[in-house]
């Protein structure tokens, strides 16, 4: 609808924010992939390529996906919100140039994928190729989580369990705890893709994620606190652990601390942003301004701008989606292009964008792996996974010694970007007035405003201390979402706009 | 109307009814459950030439089942896009397995009882809101290039397209409740859309057009989606930021529908009882000035929204949510009502899974006298916003702090473009300080607004 009536901008990140994250080690991968159990007969699957690629195709895939997911939510102390549901479809695409035909069908049964596959073709107008191609396994680069259900490592009654414990918790660590809303959500998704040459590849991807607020209030005034995290790992991460308690801690010290802030500053001044989540700064101002399909078209402020200084010497940030079990992670993208670690800029200078292979096709360079679509019923973009600042020299305390007079914001809400002017928000969660490197106050949220191709330029400090977010992170482009991660270390920047009400 | 199109429906009928049934059988105290059928298309073009077609095919059945326990009603609900009858079995087993682990809420409300519309309103909606089924791919594909081309013609200063779209949707719908309400209805959706660059470098400057309507007649002239498009593109190249300062802002209607948006979340029944709403204790009070009238209507001949039952079956019914300034109520569903002892607004909203939400139908927030030149001649000096970004708002403090983008208001004319701003100030305060609405009511799918200026908000820019 969104797509259509097209009213969003073109990207955004609406996630709840948490801070810091633990980047804590990784279990070892044993079990080997599930057997491909393809949904649909081999024969079909081949009888549709058939009837959809036309002679001279550049590219075409189907891509099957079976999913499934479940939620737990508890409000006013009763875990009272049980929900499942299972999805299965496929996506058909033909593409040839800059034109591509798309086709999504859940009916899985012979006429229907012929339906599908007759629609996918819509954009040509040459005959049918001469050869029919066999469906043969082809295998992925990376095991980088465990091709199971997250649902199945805990019960529905154990996950129960967990969010009352966290209800508990949390009033009793302050009586000014008033309402507390905790869920948990698994979900499991299944995907065969089976490209233009009858290669079958086969990914299991997990996701796991944990969400907690609060409501405190003191005096008749009111506050919030949120806190979150998961990624591609079992729900065993969250039960046996102390992730959930400590995330649990960490929204009620946010909603206690959001009682006495003062008014934010309004106006421009140093920011120091703390290290992990405020790598949505990353995501936001340069991140989706490299996506491939933009600057193919000439419509991102970095077009153009390769070999070119954009940020301060120092500066490096990587998009990388092959890192175990993180929420941004996948072992292969929606194309069947493994994914790998793209450096996007390299000390300062613009090196590479984000492609899927339609746009590295028309740009004449190679995939890197960032071709993701949200589901079987989604065209595939350029999209980020995980993208990070790599940490420098400097001391955090040092850091944020030098402010004279700024802005430390350690806690984010979600940011936008407009792509094409370059200019940027995000906007805090957790903030504080800096006057002579010390602490003066929590401020309230206010949104930060900067223009994407230089805020990095006018890095003047990076800090030793490089932290991933905790997995809480949604992306938003052309109405299509999925999980990201970010990362950087405590960062200076030198000026930027505070969109508060003290003027 | 097809004989096709009603079929679907009346086969959406007959498989929520079914589970509804399965569901009573199988031990459920209660139940209700929804059907839905999706077809849409959608083309786009760039550069006077197609880049994507697109067709999707989509079912859903969602049921959410009630069991008793001595502490009260509990419940689950689940979704699937397995219609077969081993598909809906599984269902029905797994949402009654998953009602037993849920926690019981002696408050909980069934969705038998609710106030349904009569046979005979049921019979005449869909022949009173008909759905558009004449509009095809190649007539999508013929508005998009019509529409792209228009923008592209209009000036040389447009140097870039990022393309035009155009598509439809019909959707088929059916809900069925264990209290034997049965209901069904389809509805269309077409939009046409545009978005062009003009400006080159760091002067690159966006913007878009766009029509989104029930039938092909209500859709705006391609030609001037394009044309309008443009001129909004051109008019913001030369952008700079401004200095910090406190001032008016004007809202055009494509911005003032989100200023509606938050007021809607803060009175969602649900967050009041909850108290995650800085408008909690805020009934009958007069938020805004007396000339501020905001009415929901469920069955508007402009609105997208319309509808003749809410999420659990309640008739909908014309509701003023804001009389002369003052907050008259807080919209409910039936669960939120009851906990609130006031009168189920019918405002319940239910997708496949999960609980029922709580929102509007088609919103109005009812125009003033005065056109929007005459309306900044009075402000004299202001911001007028064309665009914001970001999510910078609190829904328990109301504390709100955006990106923006627009033209300065000069000694009451509209003058330099800027960007790279921010607006702030608090919800509660700006309902306040509503000092102006303008004549010009904009219709956005379901909401329709005037342009509204607000007084005394912070304006934070780069010139210190």
């Amino acid at each position: 609808m969104e797509r259509i009536a097209g009213i969003s901008l073109p990207s955004s990140l609406t996630a709840l924010d948490t801070r810091g994250g633990t980047d804590e080690r990784l279990p070892p991968m044993k079990s080997s992939p599930q057997p491909n159990n393809l949904p649909v007969a081999e024969e079909t699957l081949s009888q549709m390529l058939d009837k959809m690629v036309p002679t001279g195709a550049d590219d075409a895939d189907l891509y099957l996906e079976q999913s499934a997911s479940e939620s737990l939510a508890l409000e006013e102390g009763r875990v009272k919100h049980v929900s499942a549901s299972a999805h299965q479809g496929i996506g058909a695409r033909v593409i040839r140039g800059e034109v591509s035909g798309h086709a999504y069908t859940d009916r899985l049964e012979s006429p229907a994928l012929m339906e599908c596959a007759r629609a996918a073709r819509a954009i040509a107008e040459s005959g049918a190729r001469a050869q029919s191609v066999s469906i043969h396994p082809d295998r992925t680069d990376h095991q980088l989580y465990q091709p199971a259900n997250p649902a199945l490592t805990a019960s529905m009654p154990e996950r129960k369990a967990l969010l009352e414990k966290l209800d508990r918790l949390a009033r009793t660590l302050d009586p000014r705890v008033k309402q507390v809303f905790a869920n948990v959500s698994t979900s499991f998704s299944s995907i065969h893709l089976i490209r233009m040459d009858g290669s079958h590849l086969h990914d299991a991807r997990p996701l796991v994620r944990l969400n907690v607020s609060v409501v405190v209030e003191q005096n008749g005034k009111r506050e919030t606190g949120s806190t979150g995290g998961g990624g591609r790992f079992d729900l065993t991460h969250l039960l046996k652990g102390d992730e959930a308690e400590r995330l649990t801690r960490e929204a009620v010290r946010l909603a206690l601390l959001n009682l006495d802030a003062i008014p934010a500053p309004a106006g421009p001044m140093p920011v120091v942003l703390g290290p992990g989540w405020p790598g949505i700064l990353l995501h936001e101002a340069i991140g989706h301004g490299l996506e491939g399909d933009f600057n193919r078209k000439g419509s991102s402020a970095f077009s153009g701008k390769i070999g070119q200084r954009i940020a301060a010497p120092g500066v490096t940030v990587v998009d990388d989606g092959s890192m175990p079990e993180r929420r941004g992670s996948l072992n292969m993208d929606d194309e069947g292009t493994p994914t790998g670690c793209t450096t996007l800029i390299e000390d300062g200078i613009l090196t590479t964008y984000m492609q899927d292979r339609q746009n590295a096709r028309l740009m004449g360079v190679e995939p890197t792996g960032n071709g993701r679509r949200e589901s079987y019923a989604h065209p595939v973009l350029p999209r980020m996974t995980n993208t990070f600042m790599l940490a420098g020299q400097d001391d955090p305390k040092e850091i944020l010694s030098t402010l004279k007079h700024g802005l430390y914001a350690v806690n984010f809400g979600g940011g936008q970007v407009d792509i094409t002017s370059g200019k940027f928000v995000f906007s805090t969660s957790e903030a504080y007035l800096i006057e002579n490197g010390e602490i003066k106050a929590p401020v309230k949220g206010a949104t930060l405003i900067g223009n994407g191709p230089d805020v990095l330029t006018k890095v003047s400090m990076i800090g030793n201390d490089l932290q991933l977010d905790p997995g809480v992170g949604t992306c938003g482009k052309d109405g299509q979402s999925v999980p990201v991660g970010v990362g950087q270390p405590t960062l200076k920047i030198d000026e930027m706009v505070v969109g508060g009400t003290d003027s | 109307m097809s004989h096709s199109s009603d079929r679907k429906t009346d086969d959406m009928k007959e498989i929520a009814s079914r589970l509804v049934e399965m569901a009573g059988k199988s031990g459920a105290a209660d139940a209700d459950a929804l059907a839905v059928n999706d077809v849409g298309e959608n083309i786009s073009v760039r550069n006077r030439k197609i880049e994507s077609v697109e067709r999707e095919e989509s079912r859903g059945i969602g049921l959410r089942a009630f069991v008793k326990t001595s502490e009260g009603l509990a419940f689950a609900s689940a979704s699937s896009s397995d219609f077969s009858n081993d598909g809906m079995r599984k269902l029905v087993d797994q949402v009654i397995a998953m009602a037993r682990i849920s926690t019981a809420d002696p408050d909980a409300m069934p969705p038998s009882g609710a106030e349904h519309p009569t046979t005979a309103e049921l019979a005449t909606w869909d022949d009173k809101h008909p759905v558009e089924i004449e509009w095809t791919l190649a007539a999508a594909r013929q508005a998009a290039l019509a529409c792209e081309e228009a923008a592209l013609d209009y000036s040389d200063k447009i140097e870039n397209s990022e393309g035009a779209e155009a598509g439809f949707s019909r959707t088929h719908v059916a809900y069925a409740s264990a209290d034997n309400f049965r209901g069904k209805y389809q509805k269309s959706s077409l939009g046409l859309s545009l978005s062009v660059i003009a400006g080159t470098g760091d002067q690159m400057q966006r913007d878009y057009a766009y029509s989104r309507v029930q039938q092909v007649e209500k859709l705006k002239n391609p030609q001037m989606i394009g044309q309008e498009a443009a001129e909004r593109a051109i008019r913001r190249v030369g952008a700079r930021s401004i200095s910090t300062r406190q001032t008016t802002v004007v809202f055009e209607p494509r911005m003032a529908t989100s200023i509606l948006g938050h007021l809607i979340s803060a009175i969602n029944g649900r967050s009041v009882l909850q108290k995650r709403s800085f408008l909690a204790e805020s009934n009958g009070q007069a938020l805004f000035p007396e000339f501020v009238q905001i009415e929901d209507n469920p069955d508007h001949p402009d609105g997208l929204g319309n509808r003749l039952f809410d999420g659990e079956g309640t008739r909908c019914r014309q509701r003023t949510i804001i009389d002369s300034g003052k907050l008259t109520g807080f919209l409910t569903d039936r669960y939120a009502a009851a906990r609130l002892k006031s009168e189920p607004t019918g405002h319940a909203r239910r997708g496949l899974t999960g609980d029922t939400g709580i929102g509007p139908s088609n919103l109005i927030l009812h125009p003033g006298e005065m056109d929007v030149e005459a309306m900044l001649q009075e402000i004299g000096d202001g911001l007028l916003v064309t665009e914001m970004m970001g999510f910078g708002i609190n829904g328990v403090t109301g504390d709100y702090s955006r990106g923006a983008a627009g033209f300065l208001i000069e000694n009451g004319k509209v003058g330099q473009p800027v960007n790279e701003i921010t607006v702030a100030g608090n919800l509660k305060k700006m309902f306040a300080n509503i000092s102006h609405l303008g004549s010009d009511l904009t219709w956005f799918g379901s909401t329709a607004v005037p342009t509204i200026a607000i007084a005394d908000m912070t304006v934070a820019g780069q010139e210190g």
